[in-house]
């Protein structure tokens, strides 16, 4: 029974796991929902610092993706490929790069101020900053 | 033609020799789709057989017997970047309309002056409505295409050249085009095969046009107008307007797209004032609601053309057609959509009816790779 409780526990953690936005230690940019938001859907292309903003997306088999788009891009997977095909077959914008797994995004993070990510929170590294958690 | 030959060599050429620094990327779409008329009248007076005219710029026309090849499409889109914002794309298209023949739909460099203002040059299409530059990409939008009725100009291509901006205030988003250029469409599809039954070279020039969006996370407004001079040969022969071989056209339009939770509301109304053809004037409403991955929706659209000839007799009896839809989408793959549409037509007109009254059921997949 315990270990059932356990376990149940653990999926409900897993299911409301929280994301972490993550950037380059130096990077001092405050960061809200819809900055975040808004700079996955190719809408802000530099950080208030001036510097450009290179976005970088969890491949779609990762749980954190289908959350971040959930929660933060309000759209569900095949509605963000619709959103971005209009774009993209119309020259007015590019999808950010897909990596495989969360340390893929944690290297690039942590070696490139330009860089953003998000990963499950419970994976940040001391080599990140997380700028704001969902 | 020669400039699109030109612009599709230089593309070529870049494509070539950028192999030094330049990210090559493909991306595409296709849509297959079928359908047929389940009952029509057609236009017995101008020998049209029951039909449903789906798309009247590329003639989509399904008769009472079922045909995949009217709508269905495959586009492939290649993209060169090069460093410094600049780069180079091209969008070939192949359509069942056009039995398959390839054509380069797009073809043109940008250049990223900064994060707001990109310069693009070459084959590009035209702005008019809100779902005019994706038209082809069934994918992005819920129906199995836009209204009809709204879309109905004969011209859909130009070349020129755009200025793009894109910005925000505040919660809103920004985003303008600023385009200018020309398009001669020989053997235009629509006049030439559906209204005037004879090689129809259709001239659109001196284009001078401006759209502007603002959007918000549950509101989008976009407001666009456009100029352009009409010459026309029928024949070889060049048609006159009021003795003058030129006609002027202006075009003026607004969308209105709104999102509540998962019901959307999309709409659009647009007016062309155009020499000795009167005032036509469009609208479509839509709704829908995203239940998971199923989208049902229901549309009406409508065109109405009014006003005078240019020898001031009132244009009585003009182009008066209407829509009515309802159909379903299902987003069986995250790339790939499942779609089911009922149309009832009525086309209201006697000396501009342009297919008779119609009700057809088409269905099909779009998917983007």
């Amino acid at each position: 029974m315990k270990k059932l409780l356990l376990i149940l526990a653990a999926l409900s953690f897993n299911s409301f796991a929280e994301i972490a936005v993550i950037v380059h230690p130096s990077n001092d940019s405050a960061l809200d929902e819809k900055s975040v938001a808004r700079i996955f859907t190719g809408k802000m292309k530099s950080f208030p610092n001036g510097n450009q903003i290179i976005p970088v997306n969890l491949d779609n088999s990762q749980a954190a993706t289908s959350e971040f788009n959930e929660k933060v891009l309000k759209r569900s997977e095949s509605q963000l490929k619709a959103y971005w095909s209009k774009l993209v077959f119309t020259g007015k914008g590019t999808p950010p790069q897909s990596v495989a797994n969360s340390e893929e995004v944690l290297k690039l993070v942590s070696t490139n101020p330009s860089v953003i990510g998000y990963i499950d929170a419970s994976k940040v590294t001391g080599d990140v900053k997380v700028v704001t958690k969902f | 033609m020669r400039t699109n030959a030109y612009l599709a060599t230089a593309i070529c050429t870049l494509l070539a020799h950028g192999s030094a620094k330049a990210d090559i990327d493909f991306t595409g779409f296709a849509s297959i789709t079928a359908g047929k008329v389940l009952s029509g009248d057609g236009v017995p007076h101008y020998d049209v057989p029951p039909t449903f005219l789906a798309d009247y710029p590329i003639v989509s026309a399904y008769s009472e017997d079922l045909s995949f090849k009217q709508e269905s499409l495959f586009g492939l889109q290649v993209k060169a970047t090069l460093s410094d914002g600049l780069s180079a794309t091209a969008q070939i298209v192949s359509r069942g309309a056009d039995s398959f023949d390839t054509t380069f739909e797009w073809a043109y460099l940008s250049y990223e002056i900064n994060d707001q203002w990109t310069i693009q040059a070459g084959k590009k299409r035209l702005p008019l409505f809100y779902y005019s530059d994706f038209y082809d990409v069934g994918f992005a939008y819920v129906w199995l295409r836009p209204p009809a009725d709204t879309y109905t100009w004969q011209v859909f291509n130009y070349n020129g050249i755009n200025a793009l901006y894109s910005g925000h205030v505040g919660d809103w988003s920004i985003s303008s085009n600023f385009y200018t250029g020309k398009e001669e469409s020989e053997n235009n599809r629509l006049l030439s095969q559906f209204f005037f039954i004879e090689p129809t070279t259709e001239i659109w020039k001196d284009i001078f046009g401006a759209v502007f969006n603002a959007s918000n996370d549950w509101l989008e407004l976009r407001f666009t107008a456009m100029t352009y001079t009409n010459e026309r040969f029928r024949s070889g022969v060049q048609q006159t307007w009021g003795g003058k071989t030129e006609r002027d056209g202006t075009f003026l339009g607004m969308a209105i797209n709104a999102t509540w939770g998962d019901t959307f509301l999309l709409t659009e109304i647009n007016q062309l004032e155009l020499d000795d053809d009167g005032e036509l004037d469009s609208l479509m409403v839509s709704i829908g609601h995203n239940f998971g991955t199923f989208t049902p929706y229901l549309s009406y659209s409508k065109l109405d053309q009014t006003g005078d000839y240019l020898d001031g007799s009132p244009i009585s009896d003009g182009e008066d057609h209407d829509t009515t839809s309802v159909g379903i989408r299902y987003d069986f793959h995250p790339s790939a959509a499942f779609k089911v549409q009922y149309d009832v037509v009525n086309d209201n007109s006697y000396e501009y009816a342009v297919a008779g009254d119609s009700k057809a059921l088409t269905f099909g997949i779009d998917l983007v790779f």
